[in-house]
């Protein structure tokens, strides 16, 4: 294994893979340290006459995780990926219609909802579905001495006494999405935000060269 | 054994805390000596109209027990399958607050419940103008938030008191009223230790509950409950009680109805 | 004609009221809804509150049962917290298993809880390893009109300060509970977590405390929760569009100023139960 800088604002080493998979219209896998999530998007496709939305398409996120039925936890953090993707992609072109992105823990060692994000991102980017911004996820823990950790492991998650979670917009950089728990002060929160904000750049820029590196080889 | 993953889970097995008591600092059921008398019913509080998204809502007091309904509709009918198209459909849901009773209740809805869904369903039916309402369904939702004896009968009238409030048409109001029957004593709407207090002796010579729902105007019954083992005569007097029991309800439901009225169109001042 | 512009095009009808500052209801953007707090109003439940928050009405009773505790926490006892929005509360809701937003509110109670140190969770467990107690607190919502998460809160807060605990020890001989249902103690609340809910209208446009209408037609949702010491224990917000951070300062503000109000309103409430016994 490599070794890796765990320092201030620095990612764990990360990858991604897209259209691995043959049925989805787009998938994608994204691993973050240990942690690696595959995703799977369908859609636009018919959508369930109970679930349509005359103006725009119903967005559905389902997160499975590795073992066993999906709980409350995993309910809650569909919500926040739902509505993430719901602010970025175009739904008002697809009226009547369902996009659906499944999400398949491989594995948990951390930052899952930031890796979910990505990984969610990265297969809508796949399926070719119309976006007016791209977005990534970052977490970041504040260890008991208050140092700022970004995109923990799971025992540094444990360790640490606040987590937060964050989706940050391609165009302005700003929060769509904010999870935490543990208690913090204004001022960590704020630093937090600011850090996460420097470390999408980082993502950003991958999401960049994985897209550029494909379209290259295609033509 | 399945669970359910859509909340959130504690220990696998817990207890109630009543199961523990000491045996010597068991709390004795109060009789009801000197509080009200064995024909009473206890004093009723009812308002109309507390639920603002509902089409109409009621909820009812009457001593601890505490029942809150709200009426959606009429709106297209969910199934289509297998009813009638030329009337409405009326549907019943029941619940019973997890904290209502002494036991903790669960959150997935129990046999008993259903039960009183389609026993509180039957009792309404004939006072709805159903007809009135093709392909269309009218939701009644009931929730006991404190259960203290006669659920059924209350629950009945806060009901109706609700789609009354709600603009249903209706041939008539229909009111409950509950009756404990343990040897020759009645007792009229029982609490709910009067309730148990019949039962725990287990079976035996006249001894159950009744519930009778009753259209006041018409005066037709509209249903009729009876568990336990009675003589008839002892079953015809429990109905009779129990008719005047609905009636003494009667200015009381009529009055909160009117209040509801006259807040939702107040009269043209002189 | 104004009923006919409400249905009809009902966010350029709020649109109308935003751009004079004000709302449909008559409130000014920064504006709460008066917000009432009932107390033991459960006699079957050992700890019960009721809180209104304009129109939407929330009741929370507990229930306390006797379990082991926990394998990885002998020293701890269980708050199990769930929300349920029966189709009673709203039209939007149906009968059956609680759907994702309830789910998500239910989660979102837990997280608070644990976020917040709202309790000690050591002062649940009787004897080590044997016996502690599991607080079931059940949330039910009788009048859905928004700010859900908001009003759980308040009434979980109160509804913990108005609970009260047989006294329970273990017979030494027996090895059997024992319980005094005569005598009954409090639980101490070390924490006063209180949330502020916000909505955000064409990206721009900050109101708090929104109505079921306001939600649906607004671009993004948020809560904010903080405590006495106004430190934050969370700050949610499940999606929507990106808020920049000065407003993200402003809402932190409004936030802990509504702490205080909410605090002064719990403690008066509960005390002025404790003050008629």
């Amino acid at each position: 294994m490599m070794e890796l800088d765990q320092s201030c604002s620095v990612l764990r080493e990360y990858g991604s893979e897209q259209s691995l998979l043959s049925r989805p219209d787009g998938s994608s896998t994204f691993v973050q340290g240990d942690t690696s999530i595959l995703a799977g998007v369908y859609g636009p496709a018919e959508v369930k006459i109970s679930k349509e939305i005359y103006d725009r398409a119903t967005v559905e996120v389902l997160i499975q995780p590795k073992m066993g039925l999906p709980s409350v936890r995993e309910r809650a953090r569909e919500q926040c990926v739902r509505e993430t993707c719901e602010a970025a992609l175009q739904l008002t072109l697809h009226p009547r219609s369902s996009l659906t992105v499944i999400l398949q823990v491989v594995h948990d060692d951390g930052s899952l909802l930031a890796c979910c994000l990505n990984a969610a991102c990265m297969a809508l980017m796949d399926a070719g579905l119309p976006m007016s911004l791209l977005f990534c996820g970052v977490t970041c823990a504040i260890s008991r001495e208050g140092q700022i950790i970004t995109d923990p492991s799971a025992a540094q998650e444990k360790e640490s006494q606040a987590l937060l979670t964050f989706a940050i917009d391609s165009v302005e950089r700003s929060v769509l999405m904010s999870s935490t728990s543990g208690s913090f002060s204004v001022h960590e929160l704020q630093q937090c935000i600011a850090v996460s904000q420097k470390a999408s750049e980082q993502i950003f820029q991958f999401y960049r060269d994985s897209v550029k590196r494909r379209y290259s080889k295609i033509q | 054994m399945p669970f359910d993953t859509r909340r959130i889970r504690g220990p696998e097995e817990s207890q109630s805390p009543l199961l523990f008591l000491s045996p010597d600092k068991v709390p004795e059921a109060s009789s009801r000596q000197g509080v009200r008398g064995n024909g009473d019913v206890r004093p009723v509080f009812a308002r109309c109209g507390l639920v603002s998204q509902a089409k109409g809502s009621a909820y009812l007091e009457a001593g601890n027990t505490k029942i809150i309904c709200s009426v959606y509709g009429p709106r297209e009918i969910e199934r289509k399958d297998e009813t009638d198209m030329k009337t409405g459909r009326l549907v019943c849901d029941f619940r019973l607050a997890p904290f209502s009773c002494m036991k903790r209740g669960a959150w997935i809805q129990g046999s008993e419940e259903r039960d009183l869904s389609a026993t509180l369903l039957e009792s309404l039916q004939p006072g709805v103008c159903l007809h009135r309402y093709p392909r269309s369904q009218i939701e009644v939702n009931v929730i006991v938030l404190e259960n203290d004896g006669s659920i059924l009968a209350h629950a009945v009238t806060c009901a109706s008191m609700a789609l009354a409030d709600g603009g249903i048409e209706m041939y008539d109001v229909v009111l409950g009223c509950a009756l404990g029957q343990n040897g020759n004593t009645c007792l009229v709407d029982p609490s709910h230790s009067e309730e148990c207090g019949s039962w725990h002796e287990g079976y035996g010579e006249n001894r159950g509950c009744v519930t009778v729902a009753l259209l006041p105007n018409l005066n037709q019954v509209s249903g009729l409950n009876a568990d336990g083992e009675m003589r008839e005569d002892t079953l015809t007097d429990a109905v009779r009680t129990c008719l005047d029991g609905c009636h003494k309800l009667y200015p009381v439901v009529q009055q909160a109805l009117t209040r509801a009225v006259k807040r939702k169109a107040p009269p043209p001042e002189k | 004609m104004a009923a006919g512009f409400k249905t009809a095009e009902p966010l350029e009808y709020h649109r109308s009221f935003l751009k004079e500052n004000c709302r449909p209801d008559g409130r000014e953007l920064g504006e709460f809804r008066p917000t009432t707090l009932n107390i033991s109003s459960i006699s079957t439940a050992d700890g019960s509150a009721m809180v209104k928050i304009g129109n939407t009405t929330v009741i929370c009773g507990i229930k306390a049962e006797l379990t082991t505790p926990p394998s990885d926490a002998p020293n701890k006892g269980y708050i199990v917290p769930n929300v349920d929005l029966p189709p009673l509360c709203s039209s939007r809701f149906r009968a059956g298993p609680p759907g994702e937003q309830a789910q998500a509110a239910s989660q979102f109670i837990a997280d608070v809880i644990e976020s917040s140190d709202l309790i000690n969770m050591e002062e649940l467990c009787i004897e080590k390893a044997k016996l502690c107690w599991v607080l079931y607190c059940d949330i039910m919502c009788l009048d859905y009109d928004g700010n859900l998460l908001d009003a759980c809160i308040i009434v979980l807060l109160a509804a913990l300060k108005n609970a009260q605990l047989p006294e329970v020890t273990v017979n030494k001989e027996t090895d059997l509970a024992e319980v005094d249902i005569q005598k009954k103690r409090r639980l101490k609340i070390s924490r006063h977590p209180v949330g502020s809910s916000f909505a955000v209208f064409d990206d721009s446009i900050i109101i708090v405390d929104p109505t079921a209408e306001e939600e649906s037609l607004s671009t993004a949702l948020m809560t904010v929760v903080t405590d006495e010491e106004d430190r934050l224990c969370a700050v949610h917000k499940p999606g929507g569009t990106s808020l920049s951070g000065e407003k993200l300062q402003h809402c932190i503000n409004r936030a802990i100023t509504r702490n205080k109000e909410i605090s002064k309103l719990v403690d008066k409430v509960i005390g002025s139960m404790k003050a008629t016994k």
